[in-house]
């Protein structure tokens, strides 16, 4: 079984990269696009057991995210 | 009597671990023993130093494998029981990253890579690391890409209210603005403590200005923590 597990930083949360990104298409002339967050996911092949959600949780809380400044969301591909 | 005995841990990419171990051993009067990051025991448990450089190549995030090693399990069962822990810049990474100091460290607000001296200011000289400095601003070096401290306001006025700041880029004179942030680090902080005061965490390079008649103000700092031992 496939899950993917979505990283974003947190709203408020000063990103220079996505920032920079957002100029560049402010500068590719499209005057419509408000505002770029950037994040990141990871596709993990996992065993299916009873716990499968339960660890996944634990993996993106305590590993794959900080919870201080990230978001993560977790769908089955 | 035998010379005390201070930890530093190193990781596959640690590279300030060598320039630590000559200025503890030079300026605190102590043996250390480098302990590999796999090894699950610390001999050595007076004081443990986490060192600079990158750690599993700062994948993911900045420290965020090197929580997981189990030296570091095992410094975290120290921590508790009052041993003092000190983390240079990827040592600070990795500390937050494993929650025994507050916040989190990201990418300097311009994402440059910063290398240069920068003014220090001792915010709090209450704590037993810093209570031996005189100076009330240090230069160190400073060098990190992921530097800027960031934390919810919450936990920033916590920090304020028990008074762990203990560092701030500041001017030669001491003064805190916005011109004197070199990463966007919230209000300017360079090393905090954990609500204890027994674990110190610092982006600047105390042991990179200690063998250079220009710069040895981190000879102080050094100096000032033989009385933790």
């Amino acid at each position: 079984m496939i899950y993917r597990v979505y990283i974003n930083f947190k709203k408020g949360i000063l990103d220079p990269e996505a920032e920079a990104i957002k100029k560049t298409i402010d500068n590719m002339g499209y005057n419509t696009v408000k505002r770029i967050s950037k994040g990141k996911f990871f596709d993990i092949e996992i065993s299916s057991s009873k716990n499968t959600l339960k660890d996944l949780e634990k993996i993106s809380s305590d590993l794959l995210s900080n919870p201080i400044i990230e978001n993560f969301r977790i769908i089955k591909k | 009597m035998p010379k005390k005995v201070v930890s530093i841990i190193v990781f596959p990419g640690s590279n300030c671990d060598r320039d630590l171990n000559i200025a503890v051993q030079k300026y605190m009067n102590v043996n250390t023993k480098l302990v590999w990051h796999d090894d699950p025991s610390i001999p050595n448990q007076e004081m443990i130093f986490i060192p600079g450089g990158f750690s599993f190549g700062d994948y993911l995030r900045s420290g965020a494998l090197a929580t997981k090693s189990p030296s570091i399990k095992e410094v975290i069962r120290l921590s508790k029981k009052g041993v003092p822990i000190i983390g240079i810049c990827n040592g600070f990474q990795i500390l937050t990253e494993c929650k025994l100091l507050d916040g989190a460290l990201i990418d300097n607000h311009k994402r440059l890579f910063i290398c240069k001296e920068s003014f220090i200011k001792i915010e709090n000289k209450n704590t037993s690391f810093t209570q031996n400095i005189k100076k009330n601003v240090v230069k160190f070096p400073i060098a990190h890409a992921q530097g800027r401290f960031y934390t919810s306001e919450g936990n920033l006025k916590s920090l304020e209210d028990n008074n762990q700041i203990v560092f701030k880029y500041s001017s030669m004179n001491g003064k805190t603005g916005k011109s004197e942030n070199p990463n966007g680090s919230i209000n300017n902080i360079a090393g905090i403590t954990n609500k204890n005061k027994n674990i110190l965490g610092l982006m600047p390079h105390p042991e990179r200005a200690v063998e250079f008649k220009e710069n040895n103000d981190g000879v102080c700092f050094f100096k000032g923590l033989q009385n933790l031992l």
